[in-house]
């Protein structure tokens, strides 16, 4: 167990899928050699494909207190990754349109707001995905080289690329599928939760450019973060599939979702635009509990009372949203 | 727990144990040894001289077994390579060591550029185009400490005590020089060595030049077949060979 906890909270009814955390992660960490594919942070639509397509049906996560690994994903569930014959097109003559190569079958975010109908209704919604620094790693378990921990002072899960020999089992245990393989180091890589910026007091990149304000972060066990009120005080935050075992120190508040057309007024519950099965299917039984307690803060504020809830959720400023707290986490060794 | 159960589970642990232990191949078997042939060529010319160079040099068949599985979650592998042949050079201050074997299919990939290319000298970032495939590979494994200790190490790369070198060929990354002081503790030390490796008509040919090596050295050899997704301890491998 880790002295210190940091973990995330995102808030999904803010969440308007401009990938702008992905591309801040992606200039910052994975803009080199290999990395083409990986995103460390991305966001998919939800009913969605995801990314590596299906990963929330692979498998992997614990079991019986046994690890349940999972065949690897293919290049072809995360989609080859293509380029542009700009050359061509503006040094060679070329008269052609400029074309991807090549052609493209699959990618990020390759089924982007198609969703899902409720009846005659649309929905979909954005779920961005980074590592889930678990409290209990698969991968961790799984890494017979003892190339990943769990840094002691903070949480946070790291690959040592000094030990990783890229044999990959730890992306068979991972149920979230979020560590990728870079076939030109050999060596495999994963968010690190931007944890040479916390350790100088900035938040992780990906919540810094936010334009949506839907990212929190602090230590867990810190009372005054925002993490700690979001998951542990008003109990509205959730985990991505609590039932793979790894228990993920990035949660999610469930989306709301506008009511059904005929439904203003009405209670979510009765007959939502999302469908509750799907809820629960992506945050486990306990989401039925966090809409109920979000209803009721809501109808509140609608009632002209102050809800301190939604006052943190709108989030207005860096210093309601990130407790940064590097003078808590003493870096070990 | 009662104690008459944790003692049931003690004596079970330890039978297992005792078995596992009895599966271990013997750390210097009688009659495993391996002639080295003086060869009059250069260690180059065999490296790089084609069969031609190696008409002189005898080969030794040694048997390779396959890892049991290493992990409960291990998926199940069967054994597609039974044998390898071995043949030994001495030549001018080398050991020339040329290990071929047959498979099926050839895994491999041409990976560019090196990981460390100054960013100016890229045009776009090289692209990977598989994450789920591994490469066939082999090794040749000897104590780090030469001399009196005439005891092989563990076959599970040596030990604290008895450290081992790997010399280490990948189909897609070539030779790597690795050290360990047993199972888990393999690392690349940075440094390569001269090898050479040709894939033809279903069989690989590596040949590896390796420093001298004294009379008496046992030595260890290590398969690992790409299409089985062999990496880590899933590999095939033999039983030491003492250097005649």
């Amino acid at each position: 167990m880790s002295k210190h906890q940091y973990a995330m909270v995102m808030d999904l009814n803010k969440c308007l899928g401009c990938q702008t955390c992905t591309i801040a992660c992606k200039k910052l960490w994975t803009d080199r050699d290999g990395t083409g594919y990986m995103y460390w942070n991305n966001v998919e639509t939800r009913p969605g494909l995801g990314y590596p397509r299906q990963w929330d049906r692979i498998g992997g996560g614990w079991k019986d207190g046994m690890l349940q690994p999972s065949p690897l994903p293919t290049m072809e569930d995360y989609g080859y990754p293509w380029d542009y014959n700009y050359e061509q097109r503006l040094y060679e003559g070329s008269r052609k349109p400029v074309m991807p190569s090549p052609a493209p079958t699959s990618g990020v975010n390759w089924d982007e707001d198609v969703g899902s109908m409720n009846g005659d209704e649309n929905y979909f919604f954005y779920v961005p995905r980074i590592c889930n620094h678990c409290t209990y790693p698969a991968c961790l378990e799984a890494c017979p080289r003892k190339a990943i921990y769990k840094r002691e002072e903070d949480g946070i899960v790291v690959i040592d690329q000094d030990r990783c020999q890229g044999y990959r089992y730890c992306i068979k245990a991972c149920p979230y599928k979020k560590i990728y393989f870079n076939e030109v180091t050999g060596k495999s890589e994963k968010c690190i939760f931007c944890y040479p910026r916390l350790e100088k007091g900035m938040v992780n990149a990906c919540a810094a450019q936010c334009p949506g304000r839907l990212r929190f972060v602090g230590l867990l066990d810190d009372p005054e973060s925002p993490v700690h009120k979001l998951v542990l005080k008003y109990r509205i935050a959730l985990p991505l599939f609590p039932e793979k075992g790894t228990q993920p120190n990035v949660f999610y508040v469930p989306p709301f979702n506008p009511p059904k057309r005929e439904n203003y007024g009405k209670s979510i519950l009765e007959d939502p635009r999302l469908p509750l099965d799907y809820l629960i299917y992506l945050f486990g039984p306990d989401v039925k509990d966090v809409i109920v307690r979000l209803e009721a803060e809501l109808s509140r504020a609608q009632n002209g009372g102050r809800s301190e809830l939604l006052q943190l959720l709108i989030g207005r400023d860096a210093q309601t949203r990130y407790h940064v707290r590097p003078q808590l986490v003493q870096i070990q060794g | 727990m009662s104690t008459f159960r944790f003692f049931i589970l003690a004596l079970a642990l330890g039978l297992l144990t005792a078995a596992t232990l009895a599966q271990t191949p013997p750390a210097s078997p009688p009659g495993q040894t391996l002639r080295a042939a003086p060869s009059g060529a250069t260690a180059d010319s065999l490296l790089n001289g084609g069969p031609s160079a190696w008409v002189q040099v005898p080969a030794k068949r040694i048997s390779l077994n396959r890892t049991p599985p290493l992990f409960e979650t291990d998926e199940p592998a069967v054994q597609e390579i039974s044998t390898a042949d071995v043949r030994v050079a001495r030549t001018a201050g080398k050991l020339v060591v040329q290990l071929s074997w047959r498979d099926a299919t050839q895994d491999t990939a041409t990976l560019t550029p090196a990981p460390n290319t100054p960013p100016e000298t890229r045009f776009r970032k090289v692209q990977t185009d598989a994450d789920d495939r591994f490469f066939d590979a082999a090794a040749v494994m000897f104590p780090a400490r030469s001399g009196s200790d005439a005891m092989a190490p563990s076959l599970q790369m040596g030990d604290a005590e008895h450290p081992v070198e790997i010399y280490y060929w990948n189909a897609a990354r070539g030779p790597m020089l690795m050290e360990a002081q047993g199972r888990g503790t393999t690392r690349r030390t940075g440094q390569i060595f001269p090898a050479a490796a040709a894939y033809q008509n279903g069989q690989w040919t590596v040949t590896f030049e390796l420093p001298e090596l004294s009379a008496g050295t046992p030595m260890a050899f290590a398969v690992w077949n790409g299409s089985q997704k062999d990496r880590d301890g899933r590999k095939y491998f033999s039983v030491w060979q003492v250097l005649e």
